[in-house]
């Protein structure tokens, strides 16, 4: 338990010029403690109406905006007039690190306020988020999350094979994206810590996203496979062969590898496991047996009698109750889980035991929820505690506090 | 020693990292991947591993020359470069007497076994803070140290499942599609080592030390915290659609000319879907099917993608300004122009597996880049360049070591 109340990042201010990546990034330093102050035109930044909306007392707002906006403040300024470039040279004089993404401005935009601000505080860390990254010929390429997961080689990877391939249905490579911004910046801080110097830093979303393929560039390189795509029914790793992963229990489904997915005495007791529940309940079929279905010999075993052993399995898990198959499967360390909806995850009692989720009241949003705001426990220097997003210009009155003190 | 050996310990000259000491007890993806960030940045990382239990992913695909051995993964490989590998027996009654020193030289020690088996070691936080009273310690586990499921063997496929990644995949009406991939080994390694930067500015500016412990699974619900706030507002529960996604004109995956080839398009405003639709040709029908609603669009889409080649649409697409992406396959990647113009993979020779491609980070920095400096490490490669070299023993006490079970 945290035995103080000082912040990791205190003291450490960071401007935001974003849409939805950059304010994860913003996100991100916020909950580790540092001051974020978002630049916003009048009326407030367009991400605040992007889909999908909630409503609230001030009218229908963007849920991912309040999501990854809480607790930052909000500053009027429009860099666009020559006021407005004179209160961003202000505050840039007094940052540490300044984020922004191209869903925000373009590389046009975003060149002339780095210049302004870098000349301003030479020391202050630049943190751009961009589809492919900078100093190449594709940086000012059109993208969107949905073109990035496809080129990011993960998109390939998704569905039933009879279909097209199926995204994410969540914008994961700009999340991704602005939290590696959030670490990107903090690296640079760090740097800066210790010499003085400041920088700027990019991050590729595409990239981002290929490093959520694990080992498929090195399938390719070294055995020339490319996976093939699979949705309930997958190989698993660089497997030749296909496998059920998705069950369907008595109410709802399960992933669930328990064979042919790759070595390790978890595995084999997991299935050992599994063997002893379900001839409880009279499923002993011998092809159950027939192989040491996840010992060494597991590449060798034929597609059919993957298919024959894999339908025994399901006839089994069809009788079962999603919540009767996790608690026995967390007494007896069988490895599979609960294929988790929105409301399962909101209500799963790891997370609530665990104090995942915070409670914040917005009075006039009126809004009194809980978010999943302690994402890691920090012994000595807790995470903030949230509270509500800004109106736009909340902070405008205390401009001039903000820029007092630093040096022309 | 070697004058390899030797070169192998010598600190980096640079990068952000030089002079950062790591005692790197992390496994699998999601630990390995995030003292990669620290290793490529110029930081001595020295990942332990106890020779009787290797880094499971050594035993996990693809292996070189398609034959299964303890030091030909690629999976383990992709995640190890620039560390260096120490062996040693941790279950071994005096294998403190080889670690306490290790931890005496380090800044940070990085972890991520099921809670309890580092205290099982001796080596739990309190314990090291009493060898190194500023220590900082990472520890990454699935479900986090403490609650119902904390000691439940797991692995990012079940986290993703579990954090809703996966009930969000897929087709309406079919079984949610299992994204590729352990999503959640590669979501938390960006909040991890946010926090362990955090972590590590703090000690730079209080001198204070800490432990940071991090639940694979509560980093990755952040990718979800907005449809939960829907959920908690409006009681909607957000599900898998397919490709649709609301807001946009065209958003989609379409079939293309070849073998298993689709590209991803958006269409996001009027300026975007014109521009498409003088690509695609046959403007007026494609205005019909607008008007006729999603099915019939993505049926005329379509007809009009599938005789085209991917790469040459995408080509047109990028020059009008249209968000487009090839669904890559891994082979793609390896091929990719922007991967390539971004430098985004790094060409490492190691002794067993030759020379394979890594990939490099995400991001990039304008004066202080990233290297990946050298190949994963053998099993227990660098133990004696590491025991004379870095913790100071004699090769006298390493034979005895030796002779004695602690080292092989």
């Amino acid at each position: 338990m945290p035995t103080s109340t000082a912040k990791a990042l205190a003291g450490l201010r960071v401007l935001e010029l974003s849409a939805l990546s950059g304010a994860v990034c913003g996100r991100v330093l916020a909950d580790l403690g540092a001051e974020v102050i978002k630049l916003e035109p009048e009326g407030g930044e367009d991400f605040r109406r992007s889909l999908p909306r909630i409503p609230t007392r001030l009218g229908e707002e963007s849920a991912a905006w309040l999501a990854f906006n809480f607790g930052k403040k909000s500053v009027t300024c429009d860099p666009d007039t020559d006021d407005g470039l004179k209160r961003f040279a202000a505050l840039a004089r007094s940052a540490d690190i300044i984020v922004t993404d191209w869903e925000r401005m373009n590389l046009d935009a975003m060149d002339r306020l780095a210049a302004i601000a870098r000349q301003a505080n030479p020391a202050v860390i630049w943190t751009e988020i961009l589809p492919f990254g900078r100093g190449n010929p594709y940086e000012r390429c059109a993208a969107t999350d949905t073109t990035l997961q496809a080129l990011g080689g993960h998109l390939y990877l998704n569905g039933d094979v009879d279909r097209p391939p199926v995204r994410i249905g969540l914008p994961v490579g700009l999340i991704q994206g602005g939290a590696e911004a959030a670490s990107a910046a903090l690296m640079a801080y760090w740097h800066r810590l210790k010499t003085g110097e400041g920088q700027r830093v990019d991050i590729s979303v595409q990239a981002c996203i290929v490093w959520t393929l694990l080992n498929s560039t090195m399938a390719w390189q070294i055995l020339g496979l490319n996976e093939m795509r699979g949705g309930a029914i997958r190989k698993e790793r660089a497997n030749r062969f296909f496998t059920r992963v998705v069950w369907e229990t008595r109410d709802g489904h399960i992933f669930f590898g328990p064979v042919g997915g790759g070595g390790g005495r978890a595995r084999e007791k997991s299935y050992e496991a599994l063997l002893g529940w379900m001839a409880e309940h009279g499923f002993t079929d011998e092809i159950l047996t027939r192989h040491d279905w996840n010992g060494e010999g597991q590449f060798a075993i034929p597609q059919e009698e993957y298919d024959a052993v894999t339908g025994v399995i399901a006839d089994f898990i069809k009788t079962r109750a999603t919540r009767e198959l996790i608690d026995r499967a967390v007494r007896e360390r069988i490895l599979l889980a609960p294929i988790s909806t929105i409301d399962g995850v909101f209500q799963n009692a790891h997370f609530r035991a665990r104090g995942l989720f915070v409670p914040l009241r917005d009075d006039r949003r009126g809004l009194d929820v809980e978010l999943p705001a302690s994402w890691v426990r920090m012994g000595a220097t807790p995470l903030t505690i949230p509270s509500p997003a800004p109106v736009p210009g909340a902070n405008d009155a205390d401009f001039s506090d903000m820029v007092q003190g630093v040096p022309a | 020693m070697t004058p390899k050996a030797a070169a192998r310990i010598a600190p980096a000259g640079a990068g952000i990292f030089a002079g950062l000491k790591v005692a790197d007890f992390t496994w699998a993806a999601a630990g390995p991947i995030v003292t990669k960030q620290l290793s490529d940045n110029g930081a001595t990382v020295v990942k332990v591993e106890s020779f009787k239990h290797p880094d499971s992913i050594r035993l996990g695909g693809p292996f070189t020359g398609d034959k299964p051995g303890i030091n030909r993964s690629g999976f383990f490989a992709d995640f190890h470069s620039s560390k260096l590998g120490m062996a040693v027996d941790m279950s071994h009654p005096r294998a403190l007497e080889i670690i306490r020193p290790l931890i005496e030289w380090a800044d940070v020690v990085a972890e991520s076994f099921r809670p309890g088996v580092m205290e099982k070691w001796g080596l739990g936080y309190t314990e090291l803070k009493k060898i190194k009273s500023d220590i900082v310690v990472l520890s990454s586990s699935l479900y986090g140290a403490n609650g119902p499921w904390a000691k439940h063997p797991g692995y990012g496929a079940q986290g993703q499942a579990l954090t809703g990644i996966h009930a969000m995949t897929g087709w309406p009406d079919r079984d949610p599609a299992m994204p590729k991939g352990a999503y959640s080994d590669s979501v938390s390694p960006r909040f991890a080592l946010a926090a362990l930067m955090a972590a590590l500015i703090h000690r730079e500016k209080t001198g204070e030390g800490q432990h940071v412990e991090i639940s694979q699974i509560e980093a990755t619900t952040q990718l979800i915290s907005p449809e939960m706030l829907v959920y908690q507002v409006t009681g909607e529960v957000a599900t898998r659609s397919g490709n649709r996604k609301p807001g946009s004109i065209l958003h989609g995956v379409y079939p293309a000319q070849g073998e298993e080839r689709w590209i991803a398009i958006e269409a996001v405003d009027e300026t975007q879907w014109q521009a498409l639709t003088a690509i695609l040709g046959h403007g007026t029908a494609l205005e019909t099917a607008r008007a006729a609603g999603q099915d019939a669009l993505d049926l005329a889409i379509a007809a009009r993608t599938s005789p085209r080649d991917p790469f040459e649409l995408m080509a047109e697409c990028r020059k009008a300004g249209v968000p487009a992406g090839v669904a890559n396959k891994a082979s793609d990647l390896l091929d990719d122009e922007v991967l390539t113009a971004h430098g985004h993979f790094w060409p490492l020779h190691h002794e067993e597996m030759g020379t394979l491609k890594y990939n490099g980070p995400a991001y990039r920095f304008e004066k202080t880049p990233s290297e990946l400096r050298f190949a994963s490490p053998r099993l227990g490669e660098d133990t004696e360049a590491i025991m004379l070299g870095i913790l100071g023993f004699t090769a006298k006490d390493v034979d005895t070591f030796r002779k004695d079970g602690l080292l092989q």
